[in-house]
């Protein structure tokens, strides 16, 4: 549930800063989100964990649309896909050449967290009930995070740092007990484009 | 004619049988020296080491699920400390060995039972930990594959069969002889661990697991 709660913060509040002004309050950053059609971008996740000395990197990328479909896929050093589109959910994993479905157990508790995203992806992501949020103008703008009770557990605090082109996230930085944090920083970043057909359906 | 054919079938299959019924231990060994001994801990890491790999686990029906392994060994002292996470980088499952039990520390359904904690421990000091007694028996078969083997507790046994050039098995016996888990290791060492490793076991539940080594460090 909170690895997908986490992934609801991350396409939540990068639509959500996407398309806004850095000097633009709380009111107009909601209505730049509520004007995004489609959102795609290339990612960069540094994974820090206590017992390893230097950080686990995974690269990917994801295609959001508004029409309730989104795509988050790794493609390395494990290459995985998320598919939702509508209520449909598939997960798969690339194996000796092939896409394969994963298993049943993690396509279910991702369905339970895309309740949560859609909620958001609606325009209601202040309606949350898993974060308290605070919006911060900079520079560089930033929007906190602070988990509530339960979910605190998992994730002590998110902080995502917009980058000074409007519409754009710069990274995503998520601190969890233990001192573990994880780090995703986006590149080329492009709002309201057109999306691959199909990007949603096949892996 | 055909008669011929068929006990020389006959002699043939019985020839393949008998080969298949030989207990390993009988086959024929030249015993090793007290020098050789190393070589039974050569396929162990030596010192402390941590370690990412990928992780492709596959059940009985073909069901799989890609992994992200993490595993820090200090053979000294027999601790290991093994994170599994999604490729998203969420812990699903965090424990550690350390004199001779098992601490989880987190567990996420459904890898937060005892059963899977113990499986999982168990395999990873099967695959990173050298057995701890002196070897019952270490050698070379006629071909050259070498052989260690130690005895148990409760009747088990753990072999290791193989060459640096041909690569090495890990065998792990149950007390009637049948084969539990078996792995495979294959080179080049990085940091004394193996660059592949498949792990298939076959009781008390079937499962495949196909490890590449992503990250070594010492």
């Amino acid at each position: 549930m909170v690895r997908f709660l986490f992934l609801s913060v991350l396409i939540g509040t990068g639509l959500f800063s996407a398309g806004a002004g850095l000097s633009q309050d709380w009111a107009s950053l909601k209505e730049a989100f509520r004007n995004i059609r489609s959102v795609k971008a290339e990612f960069l996740q540094k994974r820090t964990l206590p017992i390893l000395t230097e950080p686990l990197l995974s690269a990917g990328r994801f295609f959001f649309s508004a029409s309730g479909s989104l795509r988050w896929e790794y493609l390395s050093p494990l290459r995985s896909v998320m598919l939702q589109k509508g209520d449909t959910i598939q997960i798969y994993h690339f194996s000796e050449g092939v896409w394969k479905q994963e298993m049943t157990q993690a396509v279910e508790a991702r369905r339970m967290v895309l309740a949560e995203i859609s909620q958001w992806l609606q325009g209601r992501f202040d309606e949350s009930k898993a974060f308290r949020h605070l919006y911060s103008p900079g520079p560089p703008a930033r929007v906190i995070l602070d988990p509530g009770e339960g979910i605190n557990k998992f994730i002590h605090r998110i902080e995502i740092v917009l980058s000074a082109r409007p519409g754009v996230i710069d990274r995503v930085e998520i601190e969890e007990p233990g001192g573990s944090r994880t780090s995703i920083e986006f590149r080329n970043v492009e709002i309201n484009s057109s999306l691959p057909s199909g990007i949603f359906e096949k892996p | 004619m055909i008669r011929e054919k068929g006990l020389d079938i006959c002699l043939l299959g019985l020839l393949i049988f008998s080969t298949g019924c030989v207990p390993m231990a009988e086959k024929v060994l030249s015993h090793g020296s007290p020098d050789d001994l190393p070589t039974c801990y050569a396929i162990f890491p030596a010192g402390p080491w941590a370690s990412v790999h990928r992780i492709e686990v596959t059940l009985r029906g073909g069901v799989s699920s890609s992994l992200l392994g993490v595993t820090k060994g200090e053979p000294s002292e027999r601790r290991l400390h093994s994170l599994l996470l999604t490729p998203e980088g969420f812990i699903l499952f965090d424990a550690e060995l350390r004199e001779g039990g098992i601490v989880v520390r987190k567990a996420v359904a459904p890898f937060d039972s005892p059963a899977f904690a113990s499986g999982l421990m168990g395999d990873v000091t099967l695959l990173f930990l050298a057995p701890q007694a002196r070897p019952s028996i270490w050698g070379k078969e006629a071909d050259g594959t070498r052989i260690c083997r130690w005895e148990g507790p409760g009747g088990t046994r753990t072999e290791i069969r193989g060459s640096p050039n041909e690569g090495w098995r890990i065998l792990r016996r149950d007390d009637q002889g049948e084969v539990t888990r078996e792995i495979f290791l294959n080179g080049p060492l990085v940091q004394g661990l193996a660059s592949y490793i498949e792990l298939r076991a076959s009781r008390p539940a079937a499962y495949k697991l196909r490890m590449t080594l992503l990250q070594a460090a010492p």
